[in-house]
């Protein structure tokens, strides 16, 4: 890592400039802001998720279902007249909670009924809010969500969310960044890798595995509260067993376990799903080939793309100066 | 009234119950889980419907046509995908999130040839009601239940009596022992996921006439039958045709006695502490590392 640090920070300045200038390109325009909002909505519920998955090498195919408790909470809460900032931290912190009761049981089991619970847990909610009509209005879903509220600032434009999205998925990535690099994110990597051998060496592997699951829901309740206040209007459609598993989508596609990862997926599937907004309903076709496409030919996603590419043209450098 | 709703349990437990004995064999044979189990019942739903209602094929002919086909759709989806990407190295993770993904191409697949209308399956007898012992039974219902016993017999008289079945139950208790005694052991996992998907889409045709044929008919049927499978010992066939049955009789007289709105709620509550409490299942499976 320290090798290369200068070269990596070099990348990081082009990109970010690159990055800037589309940004205030599309900022011209509401349409492409709220694009621009999802993007960042969805990187930090997949980065949740990558957490999950990627590093603890623990599977969720119910992420929908913490999304939809913070979103629920922190809407619900508003509603009832609770500044807009603190119903987005309790509606994370909710999901947060839930997901650690999910974790006592999860962390015993692998594979197939890992799936499987967090399918039935998944399902749960969403069955939860969509039949419970006295406390969210089930399938007609609630309007008039307010506004996010900072020290006397409401946030009314796409523009002001997306400057707040980013911040808060800029603070998410270089969390996440340390958290890896950490002796929690070792332990995580530890656990993925071997849970066994990872036992063996003192980690405490059910620990580690509920603090894990525990940031991962944490994060998606946040992208979920986030949701909530940007567009104004929730409803169970946004929180079916399909919403998690776009969010895998997204993830295998960006590149699990990485620090972009999630980000370029969610940005690459919003965009696309943008682009084919008048084939709606064939919107999970193009999902569904995404996966396969990513397990037969792109094990790590977009990111191992670059990575190889990385790697050849380094080594035809290297083959010069011989 | 109580007939009629234990005919309804004993009927919608049956479906559950060969579905998730599919999850079984899959299970047995390979290691591996598919969740497309529910969509090849939908896909088997709309064959039918095809052969029966648009090709005019007398019932029985479109039942055996459709299972056919379904096996061999079985057979191809773990020939095709799922060992090639066993080949690649894959995780049992990402095997699992193929046969999502297969599952999501054929719910849109069936959109994109069907439409997204419910459908109509015509029904197959004369008369609506049948009159057994003073009690008004849907002659589709017992149709279904008697369809299902067939099937479960069938499979257990093949499983243990045929050379086949046998070294299918071979092949699944030691891969290596049953590979060295000249026992196909591909050929016998191809037949296992065949045979789970023929069981799926020979039942969806005879639940056609009853609920409709549309692309998402399979996907909570095909989770309902895994929670069963769960709850009999995942891998157990005879378990997960009672937990089939106990999660049909579950969802039948909580929708009839208490409430309607939330029965897969608390079905998927009960797989939960099921899951936490005893996770072998009524069978003792082992499911843990």
């Amino acid at each position: 890592m320290g090798k290369v640090n200068i070269k990596e920070k070099k990348g990081l300045l082009i990109s970010l400039l690159i990055l800037a200038a589309i940004i205030a390109y599309m900022l011209q325009e509401r349409y492409l802001t709220l694009i621009l909002c999802f993007i960042c909505i969805n990187s930090i519920a997949v980065t949740g998720l990558d957490i999950l998955f990627g590093y603890t090498g623990q599977v969720s195919f119910g992420h929908a279902a913490y999304y939809a408790i913070g979103a629920y909470t922190s809407t619900l809460l508003a509603l009832k007249g609770i500044p807009v900032f603190f119903t987005i931290i309790l509606g994370a912190l909710l999901a947060m909670a839930f997901g650690i009761i999910i974790a006592f049981p999860a962390s015993k089991l692998v594979k197939h009924f890992l799936s499987l619970l967090t399918i039935a847990f998944g399902q749960m909610v969403y069955m939860f809010i969509s039949v419970t009509d006295k406390l969210t209005n089930g399938f007609s879903g609630i309007i008039g969500i307010p506004n996010l509220k900072i020290f006397g600032y409401t946030f009314t434009s796409n523009q002001s969310y997306f400057f707040i999205f980013l911040f808060t998925l800029v603070l998410v990535l270089i969390g996440k960044k340390r958290l890896i690099n950490s002796r929690i994110g070792r332990a995580f990597i530890a656990i993925r890798e071997n849970p066994h051998a990872a036992a063996g060496m003192g980690i405490n592997v059910r620990y580690y595995k509920i603090m894990a699951f525990a940031i991962s829901a944490f994060l998606t309740g946040l992208a979920g509260a986030f949701y909530a206040h940007l567009v104004g209007f929730i409803s169970p459609d946004s929180f079916t067993n399909a919403q998690s598993n776009i969010f895998m989508t997204m993830l295998l596609f960006g590149g699990i376990a990485s620090l972009a990862g999630p980000a370029i997926g969610s940005a690459i599937l919003v965009i696309i799903t943008e682009i084919m907004q008048s084939f709606v309903s064939y919107q999970m076709l193009i999902y569904a080939l995404f996966i396969l496409a990513v397990l037969f030919y792109l094990p790590n996603g977009v990111v191992g793309i670059f990575d190889n590419l990385k790697e050849t043209v380094s080594s035809a450098f290297r083959k010069k100066v011989d | 009234m109580i007939i009629q709703l234990i005919i309804g349990a004993l009927m919608i437990g049956s479906v559950y119950g060969l579905v998730g004995l599919g999850y079984g064999l899959i299970y047995k044979a390979s290691g591996l889980m598919s969740l497309a189990q529910g969509d090849m019942l939908m896909i088997g739903a709309f064959l039918g419907m095809t052969f029966y209602k648009h090709l005019q094929l007398p019932f029985i002919v479109s039942l055996l046509l459709t299972m056919l086909i379904m096996f061999l759709l079985g057979m191809f989806l773990e020939r095709i995908l799922v060992t090639k990407l066993l080949a690649k190295g894959a995780q049992t993770v990402y095997v699992i999130l193929c046969t999502i993904s297969v599952s999501m191409l054929l719910q849109n697949g069936a959109m994109l040839t069907w439409g997204s209308n419910v459908m109509q399956f015509p029904s197959v007898f004369k008369t609506s009601t049948v009159n057994i012992f003073g009690y008004e039974i849907i002659p589709e219902n017992l149709l279904a239940l008697g369809v299902a016993i067939f099937c479960m017999l069938a499979l257990h008289i093949f499983m243990t009596k045929s050379k086949f079945g046998t070294s299918m139950r071979a092949a699944a208790q030691d891969e290596l022992a049953a590979s060295a005694l000249g026992i196909n052991v591909p050929a016998t996992k191809g037949a296992a996921w065949g045979i789970a998907s023929m069981l799926a889409g020979g039942i969806g045709v005879v639940i056609g006439p009853i609920f409709g044929v549309y692309t998402s008919m399979g996907a909570m049927i095909g989770q309902k039958a895994f929670a069963g499978a769960v709850v009999g010992g995942y891998g157990n066939m005879y378990g997960a045709i009672i937990g089939g049955m106990f999660f049909g009789f579950i969802e039948t007289f909580i929708s009839a006695y208490i409430t309607s709105s939330y029965k897969d709620f608390i079905s998927f509550g009960i797989l939960i502490i099921v899951m936490i409490f005893m996770p072998t299942g009524l069978f003792k499976e082992e499911v843990m590392e």
